[in-house]
C-alpha cells in the first residue's frame, strides 16, 4: 500500500495550509520567543562542551527530554490535525483559536515573565473574548451547523487516505519547522552568536525532523482512526459496551443534539479538531512532560527564582488534593461540606503528634530524629486512614439532614475541630503548636527547606495518586451509586443503594484525601499550628470546588490552581511588583497603587485579597455557576434548571411526612 | 448566687443582641430558604455606621451630651444604622441573591460567603483592622449604674439594650400578624407560587424582607457598640454564626423561635462561663477534677456549636418550629 | 417460563394501618398475591393505593400489621432492603436519574447484583472488569426486552427521551435488579392509546416471559379487566372489593365508589372517565 506524502487534492492543499501555519507560529514563538532554542542550545553545549555551562548535567538532561517531547508531540499533532479535520469549518477561525487560546497565553507568559501571572491576564482576557464572542454571535444570530450531521463511515480505502493525510501533514511540518529553524541558525551564524558545533546539529535537525515527521505522522494516524466510525459497524474507539445489536453509528444517529454534541469530540473526521478528545491526549502529553521537568526548565524559561517559585507550587499541590477530596462528597455524591478544613486539621495534627518529638514526650520515649522520619511513609497511609475515620464519625449525624442543614452541621464541625486542638494543649501545645514536626527520609534527598525540589515531586506524585483513585472511584459501582443518591435518594433507595453506607464511604473517601494533604502539609512546613485552621479555609476549599466545577476532575483542579493563585500568590505578587521598576508590569500597576493610596491609606493589594476573592466568587456563581470546567453533567443540570425554574435533584420531602406523595389527602 | 444572677443578667443582654440578629436570619431563611451567610456581616457594618454617625455630628471622646441633644444624637445613630443596613441589605439581595434564585441550592450559599468576605474587608479598609471604639464620653454615660439587684449592677445601656430589643421584636410580630405586607410575607414563605398567583409581588416582598431583617441587624450592631463601648471588623463572623445557632435552635422560619433562641443562646454563653477549668479547679468527683481543660470559657464556641449540631440532628424544627419541614 | 399460580402467597398482607397524624390513609388492609399472579389495585384518588405500595417498600412504616414477602415479615426493613429481598418497583412520577444515561440508570438498578468493593474498583481487579462487562452486557439486553430503540438510545441522557420511553427504562432499572415481585405504579399514567396498548403487551410479557408475579396500580379500567387475575378495589384507604374482574366491575360498592351514590346500578362505564387521572404532569412537556 503506497503511503504518499502528497497532498492530493486541491482541497486538501487548504487543509494543510490552515493546519501547518496554526501550529507553526506557537512553535516558532515558543522557539525563538521563549527560549526554547536557548533551552535546545544550552543543553547541547552543555554536552558537547562541559564546563562550559552553568546548569548541572541532571538539569540539562531533563530539559533535554522535555525539549524532545516538545518538538515530537508538536509534530505528531500537526498529523493528527490534518487528518481529522472534516474541513467544514475555516482557516480564520482556527488562526483566530489559535491565537487567542496558544498564543495570547504564551505571549503573557513571556511577557510578564511569570508563569502564574501570564496566565491570570490571559484568564481575564479569555473572559472579555469568550462573552464577547457570544454577544456578538447572538446579534449575527449564527448558529453553528448541528453537530454530527453527516457522520461518515470510514471504510478502508478512505482509511489509508486518512494515513497519507497524516503523515503528510506530520512530514510536511516537520519540513517546513526544520527549513525556519535551519534559516535562522544560519543568520545567527553568520552574525557570531551561534557555534559552528551548535550549527552542524542544526543541519542534522534538519533532516531529522522530517523523518521523526514521517513516523509521527503514522502515529498520529493511529490515534485518529482510533476514533473513526468503520463499516464494521462498531467504530475503532474502545468502549467497555458490548458489541451489540446496534452499531455505534446506529446510536450517535439517534442522539439528541445535546448528547450529540458531547460524543462529537470524540469523533475522526471532526468539525473542531482542536478540541476533540484526539487533541487532547497530545495536549495532556505536552503538560505531563512539563509538569514533570518543570524543575529543571524553570532556570531555563524563568530566570532566577526558581526555588521560591518551585515551594509556592508544591503548596498550590496539596491545595489541588484538598480540592479533590472535597470534589467526592460535594461533587460527586452532592453532601455540602462546609467544614473540610477539619479533616485537614485532623492529618496534620496527626502527623504534628505522631512524627515530631511530641510523641516522646507523650508516650514517655526518646525520639530517634534519624529513624522517625522514615514512619512518614506509612504514615501517609496512617493520617489518611485515621481523617477518613473521622469523616465517617462526623458525617454521622448529617445522614437525615438534607441540603443547608447539612452544610451547617459540617461547618459546626469544622468550628469545633481546631477548638478541641487548640484547647487540648497537653496533647496539642495548644496555641504554640507543634514544632520540629519531621521532614520524610528517603535515601540520597534532602529534604530540608534548603531546597524545595523533593517536596514538588512528592506532592506530584500525590496527585497522581489521588488523581488515579479518583478517576476509579468515579467511574465504579460507588461512583454511580453516588451520582445516584445526589439525583434523587428515594430512587436510590428503592434501587439497592444503601443511603447510610453510601454517604458514609463519600465523607470517609473525601476525609482520607485530606488527611493526605494535612500530612504533607505539616511536614513541608514543620510546624502545626491551630492558627493554620479556621472556617475561612473552608470557605476556600469549597470555592475552589465550585469555581473549578463541581462534580469534573479537571474542573477541580484548575479551580484549586486559580484560587490558590488569587488567594495567596496574584495580590501578593502585585505589590513586589509594584516595588520593583524592572518588570513590565510595573508602569501599569505603579500608577494605579498611587491613586489608591491616596484614597485609603496603608494600602496594600495583599490587603484586599479577601474582597477580591468574595467578588471573585459572587460574579463566578451568577454568571457561571456550573464552574470554569464544568462536568457535562453539571453544565445540563444548571442550564435546564434555569429554562424550568424548578429545583432538580433529591427530595425536599421526606418520606413519612404528609404531602409527600400527592395521593394523601389530608381533610 | 450573686455571681449567677450577674451571670443570668449578662446572658439575657446578650442573648437581647442574639436575638435581634437572628431575626434577620430566621426571615431570609423562612422566605427564600438561603443561610444569608452575610447578615452578621451587616450587623458589623451597621455597628460602624452607628459610631461614624456619631462621630460626623461631632460627638468626641470628651463630649458628654445631655438632655435632647443626647437623645437626639442617639436617635440619629440609631435611625442611621439601620437604614444603612437595611439599604445594604436590600443591595446585596438584588445583586447576590436574586439572579441565582432558581440555581441549585449551592450557588447562592456560596455567593453569600462571597458577599460575606467583601462586606468584612469593606469594614477593614473603612476603619482598619484595630478595635473601633464608641466615643468615651457618652458610653461613659451610658455606663453608669441605674439600679442595683442584689449585687448586680444594672446600668443604662443594659436597660436600653432590653428596652430596644423588646420593642423592636414587638413591632416585627406586629408587623408580620397584623399588616398585609406581613402576610404577604408569611404567604410568600409557605407557597411562593401560590402567593404570586393572589397578586403578590414576590420580589418586592423579598426586598422588604431583607430591608426589616437587615435593619434589625442594623439596630443590634448600634446596641452592641454601645454596650461594648467599640466593635471590630471580624465582629461579624464572630457573632454571626451564634445568632444562627439561635435562629435553628429557637426554629429556623419562627420568629418568636429567633426571639427565644437568642435569649436561650445568651444565656447558654454566659452559663458556660461558669463551668470551671479543670487544670485548676477546686471541685473533685471520685478524684476526677471537675470541668474542662482551660474552663468553659474558652470552650463556649464549641459548645455553642454543639448545641448547633445536636439541635439540627435530634430536633431539626428546634424549639418552636413545626416538624414538617418543608413545602412539597 | 411458565409459572406456578398456586401454592403460598408470595406476598402476603395483613391488617395493615398506616396513620398519618388524624389521617388513616390505610385501614386493615388484608390482601395475598400469590406466584405468577397479577394483581391490580384500583380505587378513586386519594384511596391509598400509593401509600401501600410505599409502606411494602420501606417507604413508610406501618402504624400496624404486617408485611410478609416470601414467608418473611418486610416491616422495618429500609427501601434497599426491600429490594434486596426480592420487591422491585416503579413511581407515579417516574424518578429516573435525570442526568445519567439511559445505560446507566439501568446499570444503577443492577447495583445489588454486583459486588464490586472500593479495592476492587481501585485496581480494576479483573472480576471488577470482567463484572462491569457482564453488568453492561446484561442492562442492554434488559433495554433489549422492550425492542431495539432503547439498545440504540442507550447513551443518550434519560432527560430527552419520550415519556413513554422514561417508563419504560424505569421498568428496565426496576427488572435490573432481578426481583421477584414487581410494583407497578400507573405504568400508563399519561399515555395514549397506542402506547398504554403496548403497555399492557409487555406487562404481560414480564409476568409470561420473566416469571415475575406483578401487583399494580392501575386507573384505567380497560387496562384493569384486560390485564389482572384478581382486583383488589381501595376506598378511603379500606379494601371494598376483591376478586375477578367480571365480579368487581359489577359490584356495588365499587360503582359506588367511583360514581357516588347516585349511580344507577348496572356496570361501570368502561372508560373510567370520572376517576381518569388527567393527563401526566410537566413530564409530558419536555423538549
Amino acid at each position: 500500500m503506497a503511503t504518499s506524502i502528497r497532498p492530493r487534492t486541491l482541497l486538501s492543499s487548504t487543509v494543510f495550509a490552515k493546519w501547518i501555519v496554526a501550529l507553526l507560529v506557537p512553535v516558532l514563538v515558543f522557539t525563538f520567543g521563549w527560549n526554547g532554542d536557548l533551552i535546545v542550545n544550552r543543553v547541547l553545549s552543555g554536552f558537547l562542551l562541559p564546563g562550559s555551562s552553568a546548569y548541572d548535567t541532571l538539569t540539562l538532561i531533563q530539559a533535554a527530554f522535555f525539549v524532545t517531547v516538545f518538538y515530537l508531540t508538536t509534530v505528531a499533532l500537526a498529523g493528527y490535525l490534518v487528518a481529522s479535520d472534516s474541513g467544514r469549518r475555516g482557516m480564520v477561525e482556527v488562526w483566530v483559536n489559535i491565537l487567542i487560546f496558544v498564543l495570547v497565553p504564551l505571549g503573557l507568559v513571556i511577557y510578564t515573565n511569570n508563569l502564574i501571572f501570564g496566565l491570570a491576564l490571559c484568564a481575564i482576557i479569555w473572559a472579555v473574548y469568550l462573552y464577547g464572542r457570544r454577544l456578538l454571535l447572538r446579534i449575527f444570530h449564527y448558529t453553528p451547523p448541528p453537530p454530527l450531521e453527516e457522520l461518515k463511515v470510514i471504510d478502508a480505502e478512505q482509511q489509508v487516505i486518512l494515513r497519507s493525510r497524516a503523515i503528510a501533514g506530520s512530514f510536511w511540518f516537520a519540513v517546513v519547522l526544520a527549513v525556519i529553524w535551519l534559516i535562522a541558525d544560519l543568520f545567527f551564524y553568520t552574525t557570531g552568536t551561534l557555534s559552528f558545533q551548535l550549527l552542524i546539529w542544526g543541519i542534522i535537525r534538519t533532516i531529522l525532523l522530517p523523518v521523526a515527521g514521517y513516523f509521527l505522522g503514522q502515529l498520529a494516524a493511529l490515534i485518529a482512526l482510533r476514533r473513526v466510525i468503520t463499516p464494521a459497524g462498531n467504530g475503532g474507539n474502545e468502549r467497555k459496551e458490548a458489541r451489540g445489536r446496534v452499531s455505534r453509528r446506529r446510536q450517535l444517529e439517534v442522539l439528541s443534539t445535546a448528547r450529540a454534541s458531547e460524543e462529537a469530540k470524540d469523533l475522526v473526521p471532526n468539525d473542531l479538531p482542536l478540541r476533540s478528545t484526539g487533541a487532547q491526549r497530545f495536549y495532556l502529553l505536552l503538560l505531563i512532560a512539563f509538569v514533570l521537568f518543570y524543575p529543571a526548565l524553570d532556570p531555563l524559561l524563568f530566570g532566577s527564582g526558581t526555588a521560591g517559585r518551585l515551594a509556592g507550587y508544591g503548596d498550590a499541590g496539596f491545595y489541588v488534593i484538598l480540592a479533590l477530596g472535597l470534589n467526592i462528597v460535594v461533587g460527586f455524591a452532592g453532601l455540602l461540606d462546609l467544614g473540610y478544613v477539619a479533616f485537614f486539621a485532623i492529618g496534620s495534627y496527626a502527623w504534628g503528634i505522631l512524627g515530631s518529638p511530641q510523641i516522646g514526650v507523650l508516650a514517655g520515649f526518646h525520639v530517634n530524629p534519624q529513624i522517625w522520619p522514615w514512619f512518614f511513609w506509612p504514615m501517609i497511609l496512617g493520617a489518611a486512614l485515621i481523617a477518613a475515620f473521622w469523616g465517617v464519625v462526623l458525617g454521622t449525624p448529617t445522614l437525615r439532614l438534607r441540603g443547608d442543614y447539612l452544610a451547617i452541621v459540617t461547618l459546626g464541625f469544622g468550628e469545633i475541630v481546631p477548638i478541641v486542638f487548640l484547647e487540648l494543649d497537653k496533647y496539642t501545645n495548644g496555641t504554640n503548636g507543634l514544632v520540629s514536626v519531621y521532614s520524610p527520609a528517603f535515601p540520597g534527598v534532602d529534604w530540608s527547606a534548603n531546597t524545595p525540589i523533593p517536596y514538588y515531586y512528592l506532592i506530584l506524585a500525590l496527585i497522581v495518586l489521588t488523581l488515579f483513585a479518583n478517576l476509579r472511584l468515579r467511574d465504579s459501582r460507588l461512583g454511580r451509586a453516588w451520582v445516584a443518591i445526589r439525583e434523587d435518594e428515594i430512587a436510590a433507595a428503592s434501587s439497592g443503594i444503601n443511603l447510610v453506607n453510601t454517604k458514609l464511604f463519600a465523607f470517609g473517601a473525601g476525609a482520607f484525601f485530606s488527611g493526605i494533604a494535612g500530612m504533607y502539609h505539616a511536614a513541608k512546613l514543620g510546624t502545626v499550628s491551630p492558627d493554620n485552621f479556621s472556617f475561612g479555609d473552608s470557605v476556600i476549599y469549597l470555592a475552589m470546588v465550585v469555581i473549578g466545577g463541581i462534580g469534573s476532575i479537571p474542573g477541580v483542579i484548575v479551580g484549586a490552581l486559580v484560587v490558590y493563585s488569587i488567594n495567596l500568590f496574584v495580590l501578593n505578587q502585585l505589590d513586589t511588583i509594584v516595588a520593583d521598576p524592572s518588570n513590565g508590569l510595573y508602569y501599569v500597576l505603579n500608577p494605579i497603587y498611587t491613586s489608591i493610596s491616596h484614597f485609603v491609606p496603608g494600602f496594600t493589594f495583599g490587603s484586599i485579597r479577601n474582597p477580591v476573592f468574595g467578588i471573585v466568587l459572587v460574579v463566578i456563581m451568577v454568571f457561571r455557576p456550573e464552574g470554569l470546567i464544568p462536568s457535562a453533567r453539571r453544565k445540563r443540570e444548571l442550564h435546564r434548571a434555569a429554562d424550568e425554574a424548578a429545583e432538580v435533584g433529591s427530595l425536599d420531602v421526606a418520606p413519612g411526612a404528609p404531602g409527600f406523595e400527592s395521593e394523601v389527602r389530608i381533610d | 448566687m450573686g455571681l449567677l444572677l450577674q451571670l443570668l443578667f449578662v446572658g439575657l443582654s446578650n442573648g437581647a443582641i442574639y436575638a435581634l440578629i437572628a431575626l434577620g436570619y430566621t426571615m431570609v431563611y423562612g422566605i427564600i430558604e438561603l443561610i444569608n451567610f452575610a447578615h452578621g456581616d451587616i450587623f458589623m457594618i451597621g455597628s460602624l455606621v452607628a459610631i461614624s454617625t456619631l462621630t460626623l455630628l461631632g460627638i468626641t471622646d470628651a463630649s458628654a451630651p445631655t438632655g435632647w441633644t443626647l437623645v437626639s444624637v442617639i436617635l440619629l445613630s440609631f435611625l442611621s444604622a439601620m437604614l444603612a443596613c437595611a439599604m445594604l441589605g436590600v443591595v446585596i439581595e438584588r445583586v447576590a441573591y436574586r439572579p441565582l434564585r432558581n440555581a441549585p441550592r449551592l450557588a447562592p450559599l456560596i455567593s453569600a460567603i462571597g458577599v460575606s468576605l467583601i462586606l468584612q474587608d469593606l469594614g477593614k479598609l473603612w476603619k482598619g483592622v484595630s478595635p473601633v471604639p464608641f466615643p468615651m464620653g457618652l458610653h461613659q454615660i451610658f455606663l453608669t449604674t441605674a439600679f442595683t439587684v442584689e449585687t448586680v449592677q444594672i446600668s443604662i445601656a443594659n436597660i436600653l439594650v432590653i428596652v430596644v430589643a423588646v420593642v423592636l421584636m414587638i413591632s416585627l410580630q406586629w408587623l408580620v400578624t397584623r399588616t398585609r405586607t406581613g402576610r404577604a410575607m408569611r404567604a410568600v414563605a409557605q407557597d411562593r407560587e401560590a402567593a404570586a398567583l393572589m397578586g403578590v409581588n414576590v420580589n418586592t416582598i423579598i426586598s422588604t424582607t431583607f430591608f426589616i431583617g437587615a435593619s434589625l441587624a442594623g439596630a443590634a450592631g448600634f446596641i452592641y457598640a454601645l454596650q461594648f463601648g467599640g466593635t471590630i471588623f471580624t465582629i461579624g463572623y464572630q457573632l454571626g454564626l451564634i445568632a444562627f445557632t439561635a435562629a435553628v435552635f429557637g426554629g429556623i422560619g419562627n420568629l418568636v423561635g429567633a426571639m427565644l433562641g437568642g435569649l436561650s443562646i445568651g444565656l447558654i454563653e454566659s452559663l458556660a462561663t461558669y463551668i470551671p477549668d479543670s487544670d485548676r479547679t477546686t471541685h473533685f468527683l471520685f478524684n476526677i477534677p471537675l470541668g474542662i481543660p482551660h474552663g468553659g470559657e474558652a470552650w463556649t464556641r464549641a459548645i455553642i456549636f454543639g448545641i448547633l449540631i445536636l439541635t439540627l440532628v435530634f430536633r431539626p424544627s428546634g424549639l418552636l418550629g413545626q416538624q414538617t419541614p418543608e413545602k412539597v | 417460563m411458565s409459572v406456578e399460580r398456586t401454592g403460598d402467597p408470595l406476598l402476603s398482607i395483613t391488617r395493615l394501618t398506616k396513620n398519618f397524624g388524624g389521617l388513616a390513609a390505610v385501614q386493615d388492609l388484608n390482601m395475598d398475591e400469590r406466584p405468577g399472579e397479577i394483581v391490580s389495585i384500583i380505587g378513586p384518588n386519594g384511596a391509598g393505593k400509593t401509600t401501600v405500595f410505599n409502606l411494602i417498600t420501606g417507604l413508610y412504616r406501618p402504624s400496624s400489621g404486617d408485611i410478609h414477602f416470601a414467608s418473611r415479615s418486610l416491616v422495618g426493613l429500609s427501601p434497599d432492603g426491600v429490594l434486596k429481598r426480592g420487591i422491585a418497583r416503579t413511581f407515579q412520577n417516574i424518578r429516573l436519574f435525570n442526568n445519567m444515561t439511559v445505560l446507566e440508570n439501568v446499570l444503577v438498578g443492577e447495583h445489588t447484583q454486583l459486588k464490586a468493593g472500593v479495592l476492587g474498583s481501585l485496581f480494576h481487579l479483573p472480576s471488577v472488569v470482567h463484572e462491569e462487562e457482564e453488568a453492561r452486557k446484561r442492562a442492554i439486553e434488559l433495554l433489549g426486552f422492550f425492542g431495539t430503540a432503547l439498545v440504540e438510545r442507550q447513551e443518550e441522557y434519560v432527560i430527552n427521551l419520550s415519556y413513554a420511553d422514561r417508563r419504560r427504562i424505569e421498568i428496565a432499572r426496576a427488572l435490573a435488579s432481578n426481583p421477584r415481585l414487581l410494583l407497578l405504579d400507573e405504568p400508563t399514567a399519561g399515555m395514549n392509546e397506542v402506547e398504554t396498548l403496548e403497555a399492557v403487551k409487555y406487562v404481560r410479557r414480564l409476568r409470561d416471559e420473566l416469571g415475575l408475579t406483578i401487583l399494580l396500580i392501575e386507573h384505567k379500567l380497560t387496562v384493569t379487566m384486560g390485564i389482572s387475575d384478581r382486583i383488589v378495589v381501595l376506598d378511603y384507604g379500606r379494601k371494598i372489593a376483591e376478586g375477578l374482574p367480571e365480579e368487581v366491575r359489577r359490584n356495588e360498592k365499587v360503582i359506588e365508589a367511583y360514581l357516588g351514590k347516585a349511580a344507577k346500578g348496572g356496570q361501570l362505564p368502561t372508560e373510567a372517565a370520572a376517576s381518569q387521572e388527567p393527563a401526566a404532569t410537566d413530564e409530558t412537556f419536555r423538549p
